[in-house]
């Protein structure tokens, strides 16, 4: 369970603070994967930053026992001048994994990179590299995956492989998923928030959210 | 996923750190890791050879190549290295801000553990080269010296700390820093001795806590040489004031600067 009490977070602006949330509890459950609904600029990629524990909230607090992956962006996180494997491996060893290699063996194969995972990241592609970072974020285990657009890039054979490869992680774990792909949305989760007019709204039912967010 | 304790958390972080930074600091060069002993070792040569032509360097107590290997070294690697890595650690943070278990903190600890191993590996180096050559590099109280090495490292360290606490606030601190590398080298006696320095002169010195150290340092590693100035308990306390406050303002900041 992943709990806010009383979590306010701004931004300080030459306009005086600019809120981003206000005063919002919530409680997540663990057996619901959520998606975030919202306009552009409404807060979304901050709160996960917020439950992903890299960004911290003015006021009130995050409350959480669960094991948070990192929030899963398009090549966050990665040192550009280090090759695909030697990035797997850094990853590793900040979440305490002995088991380097085969996390490296895995994600090479999950990624489809071949070869081009022994070269620097910069050398690759933007599908590559969304290709790499989900890969990676597979590789190891946590209880709930944050996700911030990270399937809106890759072909078609890789988006399937993504989607099956989140179905069987979320028999074990949850996910939170920013995303603008509202078929997406409806295949993988089955409860939203939706971020409007400085509020965040829980819904249990994903359509009824999708549908006050088109009607924004 | 394995819960951690908050140590062994650090430990992989400042490891995983370490690596990457000994990887990628010098992975764009053609000749790779030897210009971490290329960089000190052609600065050292260049300033032999400006002093050998002026027919100074050498003070009566040792040759020139040992005093500036036992001066220009510390202050170098442990003082000028130590202190701008740990005050540009906010850049070098960026993308590793992304994983909630690695902080500012653990960059501090692994640039600042690797300016320490630098100094040790290059030294070395760097003395088995002067024996090859007939000199004698090695310090003669060596326990004295590192020890006076370890408190101008972690005063290094305290200072590139703050100066990376207030360059958030104001970027200044970069220019100024960069500004004052070479006064600073002036003002720390490490190419001279105090004891060529009138006494009159010893006031605008003095103050200079690395100064303490290059000639508390210089005392350990040459018998012969007693240096008219040196405070130790100058130089621990300043070292000591600088580490709680650059600790304590870490402590009072460190989420505002992590914030976008």
């Amino acid at each position: 369970m992943i709990r806010f009490s009383n979590v306010s977070k701004y931004f300080p602006t030459r306009f005086g603070p600019k809120y981003v949330l206000k005063n919002l509890n919530l409680e997540i459950p663990d057996d619901r994967d959520i998606a975030i609904l919202g306009t552009n600029g409404a807060g979304k990629s901050t709160l996960l930053r917020l439950v992903g524990g890299i960004d911290f909230p003015s006021e009130g607090k995050i409350i959480s026992d669960r094991f948070i992956s990192w929030p899963l962006a398009l090549s966050s996180g990665l040192q550009s001048s280090l090759t695909g494997r030697e990035n797997v491996r850094f990853i590793c060893r900040i979440h305490g994994v002995k088991a380097n290699r085969e996390t490296e063996e895995y994600v090479k194969e999950f990624s489809e990179l071949g070869d081009s995972f022994e070269l620097p990241v910069k050398s690759y592609s933007s599908g590559m590299k969304s290709k790499y970072s989900f890969a990676v974020s597979m590789g190891f285990d946590f209880d709930t995956y944050l996700m911030d657009e990270i399937m809106s890039v890759g072909d078609a054979g890789f988006k399937k492989k993504c989607e099956s490869a989140i179905s069987n992680k979320r028999a074990s774990a949850n996910i939170i998923l920013v995303s603008h792909n509202m078929n997406l949305i409806r295949r993988q989760c089955n409860a939203a928030i939706l971020l409007a007019y400085g509020r965040a709204d829980f819904y249990e039912s994903v359509d009824q959210a999708i549908f006050r967010y088109q009607s924004l | 996923m394995k819960a951690r304790s908050a140590f062994s958390i650090q430990r992989d972080v400042v490891f995983a750190i370490f690596v990457r930074e000994m990887i990628t600091r010098f992975s764009t060069y053609t000749l790779g890791n030897i210009w971490l002993v290329l960089e000190p070792l052609l600065m050292m040569v260049l300033f032999m050879v400006i002093f050998g032509a002026r027919g100074r360097g050498a003070y009566g107590f040792v040759e020139a190549p040992v005093f500036i290997f036992a001066a220009f070294l510390p202050f170098r690697l442990l003082w000028s290295a130590t202190m701008r890595q740990s005050a540009s650690a906010r850049g070098g943070a960026k993308g590793l801000l992304e994983y909630r278990q690695v902080r500012l903190f653990d960059v501090f600890m692994a640039r600042t553990f690797i300016e320490g191993g630098l100094f040790v590996v290059v030294g070395i180096i760097l003395a088995l080269g002067l024996m090859w050559l007939d000199y004698d590099p090695w310090p003669d109280d060596i326990l004295l010296a590192l020890g006076y090495c370890a408190v101008l490292w972690i005063l290094a360290s305290s200072f590139g700390m703050l100066a990376c606490m207030v360059g958030s606030i104001a970027r200044e601190v970069e220019k100024l820093l960069s500004m004052l590398t070479m006064p600073i080298m002036f003002m720390s006696a490490v190419f001279f001795p105090m004891s060529i320095v009138p006494q009159q002169y010893w006031v605008y010195l003095t103050w200079n806590p690395i100064m303490h150290a290059m000639e508390l340092i210089r005392e350990a590693w040459f018998g012969s040489y007693i240096s008219p100035v040196a405070d130790f308990n100058y130089l621990f306390a300043v070292t000591l004031i600088l580490l709680a406050f650059a600790l304590s303002s870490y402590r009072l900041t460190w989420r505002r600067i992590v914030a976008r």
